[in-house]
């Protein structure tokens, strides 16, 4: 049987929260953005797909800025030594976090992707539907962390 | 003592090496491998006194990376650093023989509690 329960917006947020105090430094939190605004274009997406008895998609959106101070701040170097394989590396293990926290607040036997990272969006699949989005806000820029589902099984 | 950190991420290996550090456990030698398979060579090779692996990892994942240890003779003790830490995932650890599970993100007082019995009977 397939559940299709969804996470709440206050879990996927202590999930979030808890991830960048633990690694990004608790003096800098991330906050919620009072007036969600678009992403720039541009910018990284990091993707990781939950499949088994809960099936999601997570994903986290940083603009090019924010992305470089995750990983200077995940790999304590500075900013200009950062390479695009880092970022995909920090990226990765970012969404790779909250995904698997967030799956593991939901019930059902689940199995975990490899995180997909990429320069730009990593739209879902058009089978998908937006369950759940947080606009955030972390050192002045913004971070979109959004969760994606297949839609309910139609009652007959 | 000698402990083998197995992780896809290389950023993550830094973040567990730092964090032993941090809790206490700085001044053991380390071993690095990249995924299962290249941790059951650095078993065979480097001889660690504990091996800290990730779960979810290409070419061979960390729970068939413990099953194939513990199959071929391999008592090592072992710990997973993994960012699921549900109940089932913890028995599916236990079961295959793990010790520990210390799900991510951490602290350096998760680790060091976790790391503690362990390291604490082998020093």
């Amino acid at each position: 049987m397939t559940v299709t329960m969804e996470p709440s917006l206050g879990d996927v947020h202590a999930v979030v929260e808890e991830v960048w105090s633990s690694f990004l430094g608790a003096e800098d939190p991330i906050l919620p953005l009072p007036t969600p605004m678009p992403m720039p274009p541009g910018g990284w997406s990091a993707a990781i797909t939950v499949s088994g008895g809960w099936d999601a998609q997570v994903t986290v959106q940083l603009t090019d800025p924010g992305a470089v101070h995750v990983t200077s701040t995940m790999l304590m170097c500075s900013e200009e030594d950062c390479t695009d394989e880092d970022l995909r590396d920090a990226l990765g293990e970012l969404v790779n976090m909250v995904g698997g926290n967030i799956k593991s607040l939901m019930a059902g036997a689940a199995v975990l992707s490899l995180p997909l990272v990429g320069h730009g969006d990593i739209s879902p699949g058009s089978h998908l539907l937006e369950v759940c989005r947080l606009d955030l806000t972390w050192r002045g820029e913004p971070v979109v962390v959004t969760v994606h589902t297949p839609p309910p099984p139609a009652v007959a | 003592m000698k402990i083998l950190v197995v992780d896809d991420s290389r950023v993550m290996r830094q973040i567990v090496i730092r964090t032993l550090r941090q809790s206490g456990h700085a001044g053991h030698d380390i071993v690095e491998a990249e995924n299962g398979r290249e941790g059951l060579e650095a078993v065979q090779r480097e001889a660690p006194d504990l091996v800290l692996s990730d779960w979810n990892m290409p070419e061979m994942s960390g729970i068939d990376f413990l099953t194939t240890l513990r199959a071929s003779g391999g008592t090592v003790p072992f710990g997973f650093v993994t960012s699921e830490g549900s109940a089932a995932m913890r028995a599916q650890a236990e079961a295959a023989g793990a010790a520990f599970l210390i799900a991510k993100p951490f602290t350096p007082e998760a680790f060091d509690e976790a790391l503690g019995t362990v390291l604490g009977a082998s020093t």
